[in-house]
Parts: C-alpha cells; structure tokens; sequence
C-alpha cells in the first residue's frame, strides 16, 4: 500500500502542483483517478451507525459544499444520495463561474468549500469576464470537464473525516415536539428510508432536493416524474413531509437544459472560435495554477440562431406542453422558445461548449428546449454549423416545488421547524454557484447547531453569500434566483480578489469551517498587503518630483501638490512594479502581491465612503427580532398595513423589516423602542443607526 | 420635529434636568459616524411672525458661524445672543440683521456643536438663509425628526420622551408627504419624475452591461447611449439648479381644500371667507368645474383656499376632471373643510355620527389610516337655515356626544347662522398647524431639493470621470445619483433596475 501510495503521489505532484496546502497533499493520496465507482457505496444493512449529528439530502452542489462543510466544523455527517455515482454531476451546463458567479465561487472557497478547487481540477477553459470593465465586476469563468469534477468532488467527500455517505431514497422526515426553549413548532429528529424502512436519527438536517422535489420532466406533450434524465423520481414522501406535516408554503418553478450534440457530427469550421485566456487564473487562493496546462485548453465556439429557428419553434407551440405553462421560470436563461417569443426577429447567440477533454459531446449554450425530440432536431440543423447535427440526450423541461423562503432564518433553519435546514433549488434559486453557496451555509450551521453552538449569519455588507441569504429570506423570490453584481450594494467592496480576506480569517477563528493552512495564508497575505499599504502612504512627494522619479506618468493634479505612492498608484498606467522598482528597499518585497495593490489602490477610496453606510446595514443586521413576536397585539402605534407585512414575513433582524414594501420610518421607530424596552437587545451600542435606516426610509417620500 | 423643539423648549427646566438625567455612556455623538453631516432646519412656525429662528446642528456648526455671521467660534461667547450681519458666503450679499447664538457641544438641545439664528420672518429672507446654509459643503436641510433624533443618541431625552419619537416622526413625515405630494403635483414633479425615469434606465443599461455583456447581446453602442444620457440629464439638472430661485412659483401658505358633493354650498363658503364672490355660485349643481384657489389671511396666518368641484359620478369629462382635481387636492392638502347639506342628515337623529362618518370616509383619501385623516378635517353642516330649530337643537345635541368625529359646525352661508363658531373652529386649526413650519413651507422643500439635486449632478460627474478607468466606480455614480433624486421622487429597488434590464435586451446565457 505504502508504495501504491508514494507513485501515486509522485505522478500527481507532477502534473498538480498545488500551494503547500498540508490538507490538499494528504487528499492527494486519496486520489484515484481511474476508479470507477464510488468508494464508500454502503447499503443500510451493513450501516453501523443509526445516529448522525447531521443528515445530508442530496448531493448535488448544495449537499456536497453541505456534507463537506458540517464535517468540517466538527460534526458527525451523514450524505444520503439516491445514486452515489450523480455525487457532484453538473446537471447542466458544464461551466463554472462567470459574473457575480465567480464571486460566489471565490467565496466558497474561501470558507474551505470545495467548488473552487473542484473547478480548477476540472477547468478545461478559463477566462476572466469583465476584463475591461474593473476589478471590482471582473467575472472568473472556467469550462469544465464533466468527469473530472464529478471525480474530484466523490474523493475530497471520501477523504473527509466524520463524513459518511449512503445511497437510498428518503421516504419521510421524522420530527417531535420542539425544544420548549427555542422558537419553533417542530424539531427533526431524522429519516425514515424507502427499502427496509430504517430510520437513521440526527440533531439537524440539510435538504438539498434539487429539481427533485414532486419534480416532473417535460418534453414535448410527455410528462414524466423525475427531476433529472435518467435518475429514479424523487419521492413524494418528502414533499408531504414539508407540506402536510410541517405547514411549509411551496411554489412551483420551471427549468430546462439543452439537447446534447455529437461533437463529430458539428462543422465547426463553420462557427466562430472563441479561445480562453492564454493564462489560465485559478478559482481557490489555495491555487497557483490550472490542473490543465495553458496550451492544453480547448475553445469553445459561438454560431447563430436563424429564422428557420424561429419558423420551427412558432410552428410546434402547440406540441410542447412546457412552453404553454405558466410556471415561473428564469428571465436570464430562457429556453429558444422564450426567447424567440418574447424578442422575434431577431437573431440569438448559440455557444457551442465542451462537455471535458475525452467527451465527444457538445452542449449548445442558449439552446434548453422541451419540443418533441424530432422536432428539436430539424431545429438544430436550422443553424449553419448544426446542419448534420446528431442529438445523444435530447432537451427538456424540468418543473418542481419549492420552498418560499422567506420562512427560512439568515442561518437558512426553516423558522418553524427546530434543526431543519434547506440550500439549492429547494429555496427557489438557479445555478451551481449559488447552490453551492446556501449549501457551504446551510451545512456550516447544520453542524454547529448539532454541536450546540450558536448559528451564525453573513452580512449582505461583507459577502455576496451573505447578500443571496439576505434577499431570499428576507424578500423572497418569484422567479428562478439567480446573483448579479448589481444586487450588491457594496460590490466595489466584495471583490473576486478580496474574498479571502474578506472570509477566510472569520472562517477560522469564529465559524469553524476554515482549516489552519488555509487561515494562516489569508492572515499572511492580509499583513503583507497592509504592510505594503502603509509603506506606500508614508512615500509622498510633489507630483513634479513623482514625474522625474517615474518618467512619463499622467498625473493631472497641479506641480506642487503632495501625493503619496498609494494615491498616484490610483492613476491608469501607474503599477506597483514602477513604484517598487522606484523604491526598491521597502517595496520590492511586496511584488508577490502587485496586483491586489493596484486593486486595493482603486478602490480604496471609494470604499472608505462607504464605510458609513456598511455600519449602518450591519447594525440593522445585528439587531434581531423574536421570531415569536405577535405583531398584531404587539403594544404599539403599528397601522394594520405594516403589522400584516410583519406577520407574513416575519423578518428576523431590524435590518430585514426596513427592507420590507410598505415599511415606515415611523414603524421602524416603534420596533426599535420595542425591541429596546424587551430587552432583546443586550448591546446598549446597538440601534444607534436604526434611526438613520427610518430617515433613508422616509427619503423615499 | 419642530413642534417637539417648540414644546420642548417651553418646558424649559424640567427638560434639561431630564436632560441631565440621560445615560452618559450614550453620549458619544462626537465619535458616531451617522452624525458626521450638520443639518438645518426653520424651527419657528411659519405665519405672519417677526422673528424666525433656524437651527444648525453638527461639526461644521462652528463653519457655519464664520461664514454666515463672520464670527470665530473660539472668540463667541456660548449661549449669549449677538447681533450680526448674516452674509451670503457665495456671493458676500447681506441676508439680513439679526441674532445669533453660538452652543457648543455638548451643552446644546442635540449634544452636538450648534448654531441659531434668530432672522426677519419674511419668505424672502428666510429662504435666502436657508439656500445659503444649503451651499456650504457638509450641511444639508435636516430630515423629519432628526434633530430629535440627535438628541436621542446624545443621551438628552429619557425614555417616555423617545416612546413620542414614533409618532413624531410619522407626523413630520406626513406633513412633508403631503407637500411633497403638492408639488411633485405640478410641472416640476413631473420634470423630476422623468429625471428619474431616465436615470433608471442609464443605470439599468450600465447595470446589464456589466452583468450580462460579454458573451451576449450587448454591444458596446449600449454604454455610449448611457453617455450621453448622462451628460444630457447633468446638464439639465444644473441648469434647474441655476434658475432654481425663478422655478416653478410655490404655492406658500397653510393649504385648505373645501369639498364635498355637488350643491352642498361649497361656493358660497368660499365667498364667505373670502368677503367678496370669488367663485359663480349658482343652484345648479355642478357649477364649479376647476379648482378655484385664493389667498386669504385669517388673523394674520396665510392660508391657500381652494374651492374644487362638487363630488359625483358623471359622464361629462369636463366635470370629471374636475372631480379628479378636486380628490387630488384633499389628498395633498393640510385640513380639509368637508362640506354638506343638511337636508341630506338622516332623519332619525341618533344616526347622524354614522352618516357623517360614512360621509367622511368616502371623501377623505382612502389607503392611509382614517384617524389621521380625521384629524385635518373640519365638518361643515351647510343650510342650517332649512332645518327647524328644533331640528338643530337635536342635532347639536347628538353631535357634542359623537366623540369620533372631527370638530362639526352646523351653519348657513346663506343667513350667516353660525358663522361665528365656523371662524372660531377653523382658526384654532389654523393656528396648529402654522406652529409647524413644515406645512405649506415651500422655501424648505426647495432646500431640500436643492441639496439632492446638488449630490445628484456631483454623482454624475462621477460617471464620467470614471468611465473609461473603471465601469464598477461609474456605475457606482449612476447608482448614487439615482438615490439622491430618488429622495425626491420614491426610492428605487434592484429589482426595478433588472425589470428594465429584461425589458430591454434579450439575455441567454
């Protein structure tokens, strides 16, 4: 075995040269590339264990990020998946990333996720979106290969420790009576599986059902249950659970994903060629370089859609029973049909993407279609490069329930349900980033919940994950969630290039999530850059002398005004290795980080403004309300309007209700006082910046 | 705010002491960084008065001293009134002469560095002093309740006083609801509005050009549109800012609206106050189509009438119109006279609360709670003359016990019966609401606009100096002006900016 072991571990120091990350070295010996089936593939009868602190349901991004982070902060994990093999299966597309996509990727890894470097291990084509636009929207992208990171994903859950996995079906969720000491009608106890009907206990648990929820599979005029092609429907059992027995408000949403091409049977010479980034920019701070070699990328390639397209979508409306539905689905990544009903005429982007290094696959971006599947192979050929196309899986619908998640606390706990907790589709939201998110969150205090420690919230000022929470629970959804970078009120703040600073240093010494390696390196980079911030201030002269000192430097300020060297390195075509060669013996040393500098030069400024208005929004945040409050006999002057708001959402810090339709600065007032009086705020400095909140409110009149 | 200010001061003693009273530890105003700004506000109400006094508070109160009064800080004796020239520090103009107070933190109402003036109570002036407080940098007209609310977080008001805060502020924000509704009314709400309008749509493009871009349908001809937009809208709102002392003439003056259903003898009430015939009156119902406005003094306290036409469902358009004109006044107005015709009471006499209850509630503006409502409201019982005097007896006597009701007064235009009780009524409700300078203020609103309008027009240079370096920080711009005229003209969400943005392009990816 030791030697198995140590060959293993040369090939893959080789072609896998990873940061001297400790934890990554030790999974490197876990590796095995051409195994091919799931290690730890047990069945209840020869399952030792019946008790778990927490219990994963589904294992997807969600339930993965899920599983690996509850292990992480120290609890005994259990992941029920109904097939081991779909364990980290791109349902969709095979991307990863992409504008305020690649935030959250950012994130996630810097809380110790796994997406980040799963993306990086499988990346097949890396580009940065927004190049031109800022740092502060730049957008990490990467293409995956499909069987990469479906294996990298399967053995960082293998080698995790107090981490188990069971593949069966949940027939029902087992619950009792609520701790009398907390809020809450219900409290889980555990599951009760579908073959045998054993059940396995557990303090907490994370549902992460996907599609899968009462999930039904469209296309054409067929309709069947199942939430992803080829896998057993989801039971029904669960959805009642959650309904029936739990009293949760669901709603119905809609996807689709494209038909799958032979990539033999596309003429790509008649498509446009789009190369990656010629050097390719890892997801994870763990990370120095790309598992693929620069020079080994492959292109993805961009064709058109034509009239025909249209012709044949308008003609077979009335055999595609999805399209006639009026369920939600997403604005942002609409099916052809949507798109060619709601913008005819016009022409629509099609990518053509590759599926992994050995897939003779392609997946067509901007193609999701549930026209019956002869139907959708006269459309493909309608487009030049398609035009002898062959379909292996063809495209279709997906619709299922969510859960509306304005029920759910920042912690995502159902508020009613004591030690449930819900991340992915279940809440309402689109993409394997924002999935990966609320399951990273979900399962962080899944795992401390079950250790009895307390949960703990994101602030929407601090991270984009803490903004996603932040809207579902607090405003809820009515479409597909998707991030954007304009949902961030301090997106110059939360940068793609700060996330560790941002997260990792809390991850470590307050959440519990974050590894020592991982902690030590964010604490290293954070003292370097602000030993390098404050060498620069102290470096100033008058802009004449910076001209001499640098050469030809557009500085517009006037001959005498004093700059230091972090605010001439504001200036376009200023970079820190000028100011560092300029002086060389007190910031050379610093070269490593140039980049960040500029960066962090930038925006600085910006970001110190708005300091202001950050500790206003986190003030609001930390100040809670009960969740038992009754607002209608609640003993203050509330209108009608504003006590019917409160009750039906019930936000759970101040900061939520301000954000709430209808909310007035006077109410606002009134619950401050309340809370006050209650002594529900133990903090006396807190509230102070409520009253600003009901004055940003009434400027709304 | 400035009714607590008033009553505050008049309680002079027992406040401070409670003053004293407050947590020290709370008393940290000059650290906390929401207070960083310094407001100012008229604080005396606005009727025919010889003096007004206008607060400042905040750090660059002592600023304001030196370049209002020309005075140093340092060298002012705190507390002790002064008489000064009071300059325009742009253009070194003389305002006025008048008093000027100077109390340093923290023994001041906010616990904050703060300033008085005592001035001439003419418009001119006043608003003079008020747009020249507005163009120093850091100072900015004071929100509804602020000043109050400094004093709450300065630890100078215990408890009891905070629990009033609520409804103070709901008060405020009424009152400046309301003339903001009177004036977004006009020509200027709509300027603003379509300000606003496309402003969201400038973001909205900026916003999609940076999420969605790159490998879609967004081209680059998208963000030269915004450019222009940008510059087209900063030059507008400047040019406003400019000729803003000749905009749009404010209607000042406690507003009054007299409504009712056709025939009730609105009119001739109108004609009454007035002493002379304003308005054609006639028995034909529907005589006043349009709004008829006139200004009166009542005791000294200005005051805008405006007769409205009759309330009734009609198919002429003409009228209708009217009808629309006339909802839309009592909607923005400070206290309404709701007029009726006796003969209309029901006959049995213990239902009449309800009837005028019902009445009110059909004509007073539906959605916000009724009691406030009820509270601007003054009931007149037209045609007392038609009633027997045992009628009236009646009806006054059920009347004095209807507790529910607004002040009701049982008269008649036409033989003057109980005209004397009608002028003693609408007086007293007079005389409130000018204590509060924020209704009918126009001077106030103007400032406050002006300050929006100013951050909104630097917002946007922002843009510009940023868009070719960085498109985060221009959008930043775009975004930040967008709040600023979003003071003025309602807030917008995220959610709006995403509305456009899938409105207008075709995102698939």
């Amino acid at each position: 075995m030791a030697v198995v072991v140590s060959l293993l571990q040369h090939r893959l120091l080789q072609e896998w040269e990873f940061h001297t990350d400790c934890l990554m070295l030790l999974r490197k010996l876990f590796w095995r590339p051409n195994h091919p089936q799931f290690p730890i593939c047990r069945t209840v009868c020869d399952f030792p264990l019946k008790k778990y602190d927490v219990i994963v349901v589904g294992g997807g991004h969600a339930g993965t990020e899920a599983a690996a982070a509850a292990a992480r902060v120290g609890a005994k994990t259990l992941l029920v998946t109904q097939k081991i093999q779909t364990i980290g299966a791109l349902s969709c597309n095979p991307s990863l990333g992409g504008v305020g996509k690649g935030q959250l990727v950012r994130e996630v890894d810097s809380l110790d996720g796994l997406c980040g470097r799963a993306g990086d291990w499988a990346g097949v084509h890396f580009s940065i979106l927004n190049r031109s636009k800022g740092p502060a929207v730049w957008g990490p992208r990467a293409q995956l290969d499909r069987e990469l990171y479906r294996q990298f994903i399967q053995t960082e859950l293998h080698a995790m420790p107090r981490l188990t996995v069971l593949e069966g079906s949940v027939e029902e969720l087992l619950v009792s009576e609520p701790n009398p000491d907390q809020p809450g009608q219900h409290r889980v106890t555990g599951i009760r599986i579908v073959d045998g009907g054993q059940t396995i206990s557990s303090s907490s648990m994370v549902l992460t059902t996907g599609t899968f929820l009462s999930g039904s599979l469209f296309m054409g005029q067929t309709t069947s249950p199942g939430g992803r092609i080829g896998d057993p429907p989801s039971c029904v059992g669960l959805s009642h659970s959650l309904r029936e027995k739990l009293g949760l408000r669901t709603g119905r949403l809609r996807t689709g994903t494209p038909p799958r091409i032979i990539k033999a049977t596309v003429q790509l010479s008649l498509a446009q060629i789009n190369a990656p980034d010629k050097q390719p920019t890892p997801f994870s701070y763990l990370n120095k370089h790309t598992r693929c070699k620069p020079e080994e990328q492959l292109p993805c390639y961009l064709t058109h859609t034509t009239p025909g397209v249209e012709r044949i979508v308008m003609e077979s409306l009335h055999l595609n029973t999805h399209i006639q539905q009026d369920t939600k689905g997403p604005r942002y990544c609409p099916s052809i049909e949507s798109r060619v009903l709601r913008f005819p005429g016009r022409s629509h982007q099609v990518w053509l993407e590759p599926e992994g290094l050995t897939s003779d696959l392609l997946y067509p971006q901007g193609l999701s279609m549930t026209l019956p599947p002869d139907l959708q192979l006269r459309l493909l050929r309608e487009i030049p490069a398609l035009q002898r196309a062959e379909i292996q899986i063809p495209g279709y619908g997906v619709q299922y329930d969510f859960v509306c998640p304005t029920q759910l606390s920042p912690s995502l706990q159902v508020k009613r349900v004591q030690g449930l907790f819900l991340a992915g589709q279940i809440n309402g939201t689109t993409g394997y980033e924002e999935a990966a998110a609320q399951g990273l969150w979900a399962g962080v205090n899944a795992g401390r919940t079950a250790l009895s420690l307390p949960a703990l919230s994101l602030s929407r000022t601090q991270s984009y994950i803490g903004v996603l929470i932040d809207d579902l629970v607090g405003r809820g959804v009515t479409e597909p969630y998707r991030m954007f970078t304009s949902r961030a009120e301090f997106r110059t703040a939360l940068r793609p290039d700060n996330a560790d600073l941002r997260l990792s240093p809390r991850g470590f010494e307050e959440i519990g999530c974050v590894s020592e390696c991982r902690y030590e390196e964010a604490v290293r980079v954070r003292d370097a850059l602000r030993d390098a911030l404050t060498a620069m201030k102290s470096i100033s002269m008058s802009s004449t002398r910076w001209r001499e000192k640098l050469g030809d430097v557009n500085v517009s300020e006037s001959k005498s005004t004093m700059l230091s060297a972090l605010e001439l390195l504001q200036y376009n075509g200023v970079t820190f290795e000028m100011l560092a060669s300029a002086f060389p013996e007190c910031l050379s040393k610093h070269l490593e980080f140039s980049q960040r500098l500029k960066i962090e030069a930038i925006y600085r400024p910006h970001c110190e403004r708005q300091v202001r208005e950050m500790e206003r929004i986190r003030e609001e945040e930390s100040l809670s309300l009960p969740l038992d409050i009754d607002y209608f006999s609640l003993p203050v002057s509330l209108s009608r309007e504003v006590r019917e708001v409160l009750d039906h959402v019930r936000p759970h810090t101040l900061g939520a209700a301000t954000r709430l339709r209808g909310m007035t600065p006077a109410a606002i007032v009134q619950l401050l006082n309340y809370v006050r009086k209650t002594g529900q705020d133990r903090h006396g400095k807190r509230g102070k910046h409520i009253e600003m909140a009901a004055l940003e409110k009434e400027g709304g009149i | 705010m400035f009714n607590f200010i008033s009553g505050s001061l008049r309680r002079g003693p027992s406040f401070i002491m409670k003053g004293l009273r407050g947590n020290p530890s709370k008393n940290r105003c000059s650290s906390d960084i929401c207070d960083a700004d310094t407001i100012f506000a008229l604080s005396s109400g606005h009727g025919r008065c010889g003096v007004a006094v206008v607060r400042i508070s905040g750090p660059a109160s002592g600023l304001v001293l030196s370049s209002l009064a020309g005075r140093t800080h340092s060298r002012t004796v705190p507390r002790t009134a002064r008489l000064c020239n009071i300059i325009d520090p742009r253009s070194q103009e003389l305002l006025d002469r008048g008093l000027v107070l100077w109390f340093p933190g923290p023994r001041s109402f906010t616990g904050e560095d703060s300033v008085e003036f005592h001035i001439h109570g003419g418009p001119a002036v006043i608003s003079g002093v008020l747009q020249a407080l507005g163009s120093l940098p850091g100072v900015r007209p004071a929100e509804a309740g602020e000043f109050t609310r400094r004093a709450f977080h300065a630890g100078k008001l215990d408890l009891t006083e905070v629990e009033g805060l609520g409804d103070l502020i709901h008060a405020e924000t009424e009152a400046q609801r309301r003339q903001a509704l009177r004036q977004m009314a006009g020509d200027l709400g709509q300027l603003y509005h379509g300000w606003s309008q496309r402003l969201i749509r400038c973001l909205a493009h900026v916003e999609a050009y940076i999420d969605f871009s790159e490998d879609e349908l967004i081209e680059d001809g998208v963000l030269n549109q915004v450019d222009s937009s940008v510059s087209q809208l900063q030059k507008e709102v400047e040019r406003h800012l400019q000729d803003g002392r000749r905009g749009e003439r404010l209607r000042g003056g406690v507003q009054v609206v007299i409504a009712g259903k056709t025939n009730a003898g609105k009119s001739s009430l109108l004609n009454i106050l007035c002493q002379r015939p304003v308005a054609i009156v006639s028995p034909v119902a529907g005589t006043t189509r349009d709004v008829v406005e006139t200004h009166l003094d009542i005791r000294g306290f200005p005051v805008l009438l405006s007769d409205t036409a009759g309330l009734r469902d009609t198919l002429d358009s003409v009228e209708r119109e009217g009808v629309r004109r006339a909802m839309e006044r009592v909607e923005q107005a400070d206290l309404t006279l709701a007029v009726l015709d006796s003969t209309h009471l029901p006959k049995a006499h213990q239902g009449v609360p309800h009837f005028l209850l019902g009445h009110l509630r059909t004509l007073l503006p539906g959605g916000e709670d009724l009691e406030a409502a009820l509270r601007r409201c003054l009931l007149v019982i037209n045609k007392s003359d038609l009633l027997t005097d045992e009628q009236v007896a009646k009806i006054q006597t059920v009347l004095s016990q209807a507790e529910e009701l607004p002040p009701v007064c049982l008269m008649s235009c036409h033989t003057g019966h109980g005209l004397d009780d009608f002028m003693e009524a609408l007086l007293k409700q007079v005389k409130t609401l000018c204590g509060d300078p924020l209704s009918g203020s126009p001077s106030l609103t103007q400032a406050r606009h002006r300050a929006h309008l100013q951050r909104c027009v630097q917002a946007l240079a922002q843009y510009h100096r940023y868009r070719d370096l960085d498109l985060a920080l221009a959008a930043e711009g775009v975004r930040l002006a967008l709040t600023s005229l979003g003071r003025i003209t309602g807030k917008v969400g995220p959610e709006e900016i995403l509305d456009v943005i899938f409105r207008d392009f075709c995102i698939g990816k």
